[in-house]
């Protein structure tokens, strides 16, 4: 707790709210990751992000407990069924609806989260349930920082992720066609790219990231309908001062979100949110598009 | 007021590194039809920008009834007595022409929102005579037909003049036209010039026109600004002009132009 | 000035002298009616009325000026607490506590529209989440004033000093008239601006920011009244709302009420007072009804998953809202009537814009 006389810079244990921090941002990070990519590629900002992760999450639970699978199978399992969920969701939703206004993507995403919180609530019911961890060992020890193997894990998933993805993006021609979609839908378009295919796989992947992140924070979080409220919404945040258009910024901006997040909540935890939102506003005030995001300004 | 109406000096506008427009002086005195012309990207309409306080500038003055404006907030602009016109219509799309119109008369109606609340008295005779002045304009225009349809419905050519009218409505002193004859075929443009000498007659005003399209600007203009990569290369007459080699050689190698007899 | 005022409205006013009739007759309709418990249905209505104080406010800012506000619950919430802690720490009179209320919500709205100036799109809808998020969150960390977690309670009833007497509003019916009539004056105040210079103003800003600015709309000015004007129809609801229920908790102002005030707006039709009004009594209505269907699994999960249905088909199928489809409706009958086929343009502007009503 903030005290009067309390010197910042020696008293708090920088090490471990860093370490804690990076492990936390690595969470928003992933989520974030996948609001933008769903953004870049079909121009729609989902608030169904925590929603669709839960679920996933969820039907991993099932998985795990229900057949028994071990956790590397689940997991891999669960991502594809978000994969699929992702695409069969821009199919059946997203595609109908217009895009012109930011309102529209808002509400419908807004609708869709609140079916999926139903529906989760009525096949697995509200009781906080304990999520099977993946790894069951003692933590590491770092000098002074400890680092909790799931923590660990969690920096192994990000990164290999995220060199996954950036390989993808790169070298791939599917993730190639996806980056040209999100630059320029006509020109690509133009170029034979089917823009329906792409906009399913965006989503699809954008919703596999989440589910990534559900399973990794349901063995800290408990498992319930509500458990990706919160960091959906710091991970929305996130992509916003990262830049919306940008994912390295959605990853930079879940990382310092969850560092910022880990020293606020040691100091003054009661005003977490807050002081959250507020540095986010100071940031979009500053650079109006986000840390790494471009700023579009009308050409007249 | 002494001197010129508008009165630019050593205007200079960069953006990041790239220099758009480059020491321009230009001046319109009142009562003239002044022309800017000039190729492609030559920055007629990054000067127009910097009149309406759209752009900052680097260096530069610009003086209008002898009053700076260089620093004047964009909204201000109109209320000096400048009102403008845009490449791409920009019109309030959800509105009709009448409400349009109406908008081109913001300046000119009196208090704010608890005055419009509370209907305080003066706000229906506000509204009324704005209303009035707009038929007016409208009927100027012929554009009665289409009062009360929605702008985002009619043609490109129609949108164009209704935001001529809204332009009008404010009386300003200066009207600056941003390549009035876009998309407009020979006859049309034509209609248009003869158009704008109108409107400079009946509403005594002054007139600054953006054009790439050079026969539209030899038989209206009294004289003409030609710029080129930023900086003013020639002025003068349209004879003068049109037959200066450099201005020719400025235009050489775009294919639409043609420098023909107005 | 009153009978000037009489005069002009005319036809204009044919609605609203409709609805002053409904507002007088429900109470004693609803007497009538067998099986019904009026108190508690005009509980219900007064709820609704007072959400759409804040749906015509926030109708102006989302609908009219083209912004966005995912953080209304803040604005509710800081006009409820103002009322209530003046009311039950301050003593203050009912009626001065709302109007400070309101005030104090206003001024606020005024400083969060500040930064609205330089954001936009996805981006200003954060920074509103955020202020609404951070309301109730600031609510608590001050638990030694504000009552924190449990919330504030006891709060004394409504009252309007009228010279030698008072009238308390002690039953919900009573209530239900001073909602009412905070409703059709803040109504008639919203049609008055969104039909005037300021209205085309906001609209002007939403259609072309660059054709405002041109026009002599001040950016500034008028982006922040937009933000100040919603904020005040917010707190002022949020008094309403703290002395309808007696008491408030920092639980009543989550972000899903700030969802529910969107839907509002959607749902009647952005761009339109009488949509919002509509939208917020229809929500309200949808919201109460659905939980009491006798269904077999948890009232809780239906309710959500129809909720979320409604938000999803509106969008997909109405997105004109209910003002949308009234309107349709009304010009159909109208070339009907006349004997014509409807003109193009008509048809397109079914389609296209919102109109500035």
């Amino acid at each position: 707790m903030l005290s009067v006389g309390q010197n910042i810079l020696t008293d708090l244990p920088w090490g471990q709210l860093l370490v804690n921090g990076l492990a936390l941002g690595s969470l928003y990070a992933l989520t974030a990751f996948g609001i933008v990519l769903i953004f870049k590629t079909t121009q729609v900002i989902t608030f169904a992000q925590g929603e669709t992760a839960m679920f996933s999450t969820f039907v991993a639970f099932t998985l795990l407990t229900a057949f028994q699978l071990p956790f590397a199978v689940a997991f891999v399992l669960t991502m594809l069924f978000a994969g699929v969920f992702g695409a069969l969701i821009e199919r059946v939703v997203i595609r109908r609806i217009s895009t012109t206004t930011v309102l529209n993507p808002v509400i419908v995403t807004v609708g869709l989260s609140l079916i999926l919180l139903g529906a989760a609530g009525w096949i697995w019911g509200y009781e906080i349930r304990t999520f099977p961890g993946p790894v069951d060992g003692s933590p590491f020890r770092l000098g002074t920082v400890v680092v909790s193997q799931l923590n660990a894990l969690i920096f192994a998933v990000t990164l290999v992720l995220m060199a996954a993805l950036f390989g993808f993006f790169r070298f791939n021609p599917t993730g190639i066609a996806m980056r040209a979609v999100a630059e320029n839908r006509t020109a690509a378009q133009l170029m034979g790219i089917s823009i329906g295919r792409m906009n399913a796989l965006g989503w699809g992947m954008g919703t596999a990231m989440g589910a990534v992140t559900g399973m990794l924070i349901a063995p800290i979080n408990y498992l319930d309908p509500s458990m990706m409220g919160d960091v959906a919404l710091k991970a929305f945040a996130a992509a916003v001062v990262g830049g919306l258009t940008s994912l390295p910024g959605a990853v930079v901006g879940g990382l310092l979100l969850g560092i910022v997040d880990s020293v606020v909540g040691f100091e003054v935890p009661e005003l977490r949110n807050t002081i959250a939102f507020a540095l986010i506003v100071l940031v979009l005030v500053v650079r109006p598009g986000g840390l790494l995001g471009r700023h579009e300004t009308k050409k007249v | 007021m002494s001197g010129p109406l508008l009165e630019i000096k050593g205007l200079t506008i960069s953006f990041g590194g790239l220099v758009a427009v480059d020491g321009v002086d230009l001046s319109v005195n009142t009562g003239e039809i002044v022309g800017l012309i000039g190729p492609n990207g030559a920055g007629k309409t990054t000067v127009f920008n910097c009149i309406s306080r759209f752009y900052e500038p680097l260096f530069g003055t610009i003086r209008f009834k002898d009053r700076d404006i260089t620093r004047a907030r964009s909204h201000e602009i109109i209320r000096f007595g400048i009102a403008r016109t845009f490449q791409n219509v920009e019109l309030c799309r959800s509105m009709t022409t009448l409400e349009n119109l109406l908008v081109g008369e913001h300046a000119v109606m009196r208090g704010g929102a608890i005055r419009d609340g509370l209907r305080l008295r003066g706000v229906g005779a506000d509204e009324a005579r704005a209303t009035a002045r707009a038929d007016e304009i409208l009927d100027f225009l012929g554009l009665m037909g289409h009062r009360d349809s929605v702008v985002s419905t009619l043609p490109f050519r129609l949108q164009k003049l209704v935001e001529l009218g809204r332009a009008l409505v404010s009386h300003p002193g200066l009207l600056l036209l941003d390549e009035p004859s876009a998309g407009a075929d020979h006859r049309e443009s034509e209609g248009l010039a003869d158009l704008v000498r109108r409107i400079r007659e009946r509403f005594d005003l002054s007139v600054l026109v953006v054009e790439h399209d050079m026969s539209f600007v030899m038989g209206l203009c009294d004289r003409l600004y030609v710029l080129d990569f930023g900086r003013r290369i020639a002025t003068g007459t349209p004879s003068d002009v049109r037959s200066n080699p450099v201005v020719i050689e400025a235009y050489l190698g775009e294919p639409e132009v043609e420098v023909s007899d107005a | 000035m009153t009978m000037h005022w009489l005069r002009t409205r005319g036809r204009a006013a044919a609605p609203y002298g409709l609805g002053l009739a409904a507002v007088l007759v429900i109470p004693p309709v609803l007497g009538v009616i067998p099986g019904v418990a009026p108190g508690y249905v005009l509980y219900l209505v007064s709820l609704g009325l007072i959400y759409a104080v804040v749906a015509i406010g926030l109708g102006i800012l989302i609908g009219h000026t083209g912004q966005i506000s995912l953080g209304h619950a803040g604005f509710f919430a800081i006009g409820a607490y103002a009322s209530a802690l003046l009311t039950l720490r301050m003593g203050l009179p009912f009626v001065v506590a709302v109007l400070v209320a309101g005030s104090l919500s206003g001024a606020i709205g005024f400083l969060l529209g500040l930064p609205a100036l330089r954001l936009s799109g996805p981006y200003l809808a954060v920074a509103t989440l955020g202020f609404g998020l951070a309301i109730p969150q600031l609510v608590v960390w001050q638990g030694s004033w504000t009552g924190g977690s449990s919330g504030l309670h006891g709060l004394p009833l409504a009252s309007l000093p009228l010279g030698a007497f008072t009238i308390v509003f002690r039953t919900d019916q009573d209530y239900y008239y001073l909602a009412a009539a905070v409703l059709i004056v803040l109504t008639i105040f919203a049609r008055n601006i969104v039909t005037s210079h300021t209205g085309r103003a906001f609209v002007a800003i939403r259609d072309s920011e660059i054709a405002a600015r041109a026009m002599g709309v001040d950016l500034v000015r008028y982006k922040t009244t937009a933000f100040a004007l919603s904020a005040l129809y917010a707190g002022i609801a949020g008094a309403l709302y703290a002395h309808l229920l007696h008491g408030i908790s920092p639980e009543d102002f989550t972000v899903l009420l700030s969802v529910d005030f969107l839907t509002m707006i959607v749902l009647g039709g952005l761009g339109s007072v009488g949509g919002a009004l509509s939208g917020a009594l229809l929500l309200t209505f949808l919201q109460n009804a659905l939980t009491r269907l006798p269904v077999v699994h948890d009232f809780k999960n239906l309710y959500i998953v129809v909720l979320g249905a409604i938000l999803i088909l509106t969008i997909a199928f109405l997105p004109r809202g209910l003002a949308g489809v009234m309107r349709s409706v009304r010009q159909r009958w109208a070339a009907r009537v006349r004997h014509d086929a409807p003109r193009v343009d008509q048809i397109v502007e079914l389609g296209e814009g919102s109109g500035v009503r």
